[in-house]
């Protein structure tokens, strides 16, 4: 535990010096907020569509904002430059467990993120004006749920950097993967939206706890068992995921190759 | 003649180094097309709920996602080496260029190819051609060929805009080229019609970076929608603004160029 430990205090204090990724990763998120806004201010400017109000999309893409900054941007690029270029050998002298290191690592980040998204969403705040909070037990779960897209984040990001065992080609492998999380994950535009298949199939992928399971929590769309349950298939893939990318981990160790050193 | 022959060459040899990885190269051109086609589901889902933002159809914001990611393509097939050009100045490394015979800003932008460029061509491409087949405009010759004019003058722009916010390296000295990717994403709010944003939003997309001439002002020219159709005509010379503008920052820079001396 204290290896781990250490790892996150020393992700913690390395996190400036990846600050181009960083705002790379926020660029794209912060240019999709502002161009949605845009968007659905006008379209819900007469009237609601499926349920949303102006007010209530609003508060939508700032916790999707949210969601999408968290763990964003600091582990992924890393872990495939080291896996590519043959260091990820040094990780494996290490006595510690890499999956776990590397969760480590992306907890070491959230900091920065935090307080990126403070300083944006408090801006739209302050622009816009504020938006309503639900209630205790729907902010708690509300939260809950955020906390649970820490780990989700981070598998679905780690099992996807996984594939740099199989291929040099990495940006191929994280673009393929942002688009499919932007829309499965509502992201781009709230699932009930979706034709109703794609609706039905993201609600039950693991991506919809990336943004769809705690915006709805916090607009109190779904009443509170509906939420227990969204928050419990969001727990159920964390769990799925963690074990998963062990059997992966141990597929893509058999493919490593390092060429002396 | 001579330039566009070797410029060809120079693609060429990247792009026999970039077949001999052919899993990689068909990754990166699926992932490519994915998002192009994530984008088509968002906004048939978007346009679902509503017939037209502020006038636009699904066909016509189609048109706008279709030119943005048609310019993109052209940048990142032809002149992807652009945005090695920090990297470069930063290890020195111009100085190969600069004694060689041949344009140094043609030498930089033919260092790389970007194979997504080709999906983004060929999405855009379709895009762009869905959109026109189910718009209604009265083709005449005349249309015909300002259509054509408007389109190769939107690839300049985004080209020209590029090739300036690369060049930037030149003052800027880092390693890697932050303030082009970032006006890069900038570039992604033009997709969609320029009357939703503020006011402020309009100056910066119409005027001080034109990305807005790259999508929204063509077709809203050809399509005749929108207050301020008519600005689409202006659209051949912003390209030629922005060219120049390009071409004379790139000068500039490269004068403030230092070797690191080897």
């Amino acid at each position: 535990m204290k290896g781990y430990r250490a790892l996150t205090r020393a992700t913690a204090r390395a996190a400036l010096t990846y600050r181009f990724n960083l705002l790379l990763g926020l660029g794209a998120v912060l240019v999709q907020l502002v161009a949605l806004l845009a968007v659905w201010r006008v379209i819900l400017g007469q009237s609601s569509v499926n349920g949303f109000t102006w007010p209530q999309m609003r508060a939508y893409l700032l916790v999707a904002f949210a969601a999408g900054t968290v763990v964003s941007v600091l582990g992924d690029f890393r872990m495939a430059f080291r896996i590519l270029d043959g260091d990820v050998a040094l990780d494996l002298v290490k006595p510690i467990d890499y999956q776990k290191a590397r969760l480590a690592e992306a907890i070491g980040g959230l900091w920065i993120e935090v307080i990126l998204i403070a300083v944006v969403v408090g801006a739209a705040l302050v622009i816009g004006g504020g938006v309503d909070v639900p209630a205790g037990p729907a902010l708690a779960l509300f939260a809950v749920s955020m906390l649970l897209l820490v780990p989700l984040k981070f598998l679905i990001v780690y099992v996807s950097t996984l594939a740099c065992f199989w291929t040099q080609n990495y940006t191929g492998v994280q673009w393929a993967r942002l688009a499919v999380v932007n829309l499965l994950s509502g992201a781009l535009i709230p699932l009930v939206y979706l034709p109703g298949w794609l609706a039905a199939v993201a609600q039950w992928s693991p991506f919809a706890g990336l943004t769809s399971t705690p915006a709805l929590i916090f607009l109190g769309q779904v009443d509170p068992l509906h939420g227990l349950t969204l928050v419990a298939v969001q727990l159920g893939w964390v769990v799925v995921l963690w074990f998963g990318a062990r059997l992966v981990w141990r597929a893509a160790l058999r493919r490593l190759t390092v060429n002396g050193g | 003649m001579r330039t566009v022959r070797l410029y060809l060459r120079l693609l060429g040899a990247h792009f026999r180094s970039l077949m001999e990885y052919e899993t990689d190269f068909l990754i990166l051109a699926v992932a490519t097309v994915l998002m192009q086609v994530v984008n088509i589901v968002f906004l048939a889902a978007l346009f679902k709920t509503v017939p037209a933002i502020n006038g636009w159809t699904f066909w016509s914001v189609l048109m706008m996602f279709g030119a943005v990611a048609l310019a993109e393509g052209v940048g990142s097939l032809f002149f992807d080496g652009m945005w090695q050009l920090a990297w470069h100045i930063n290890r020195g490394q111009l100085d190969y260029y600069l004694v060689r015979p041949y344009p140094v800003a043609l030498q930089s932008s033919s260092a790389a190819i970007g194979i997504n460029g080709l999906s983004n061509v060929i999405m855009g491409s379709l895009m762009i051609g869905a959109g026109l087949t189910h718009v209604d405009i009265a083709w005449t010759p005349w249309r015909v060929l300002l259509g054509v004019v408007l389109l190769i003058s939107s690839i300049v722009i985004k080209l020209s805009i590029n090739l300036a916010t690369n060049a930037v390296s030149f003052w800027l000295a880092s390693p890697t080229p932050l303030f082009a990717f970032a006006m890069h994403q900038v570039g992604d709010l033009a997709r969609f019609p320029l009357s939703v944003y503020p006011m402020a939003l309009k100056a910066v997309l119409g005027m001080a970076l034109p990305f807005a001439f790259i999508s929204f002002f063509p077709v809203a020219y050809l399509l005749e929608t929108g207050q301020s159709a008519w600005l689409g005509l202006l659209t051949p010379l912003v390209a030629a603004y922005c060219a120049g503008a390009a071409a004379l920052i790139f000068k500039r820079g490269l004068r403030r160029y230092e070797s690191a001396g080897n």
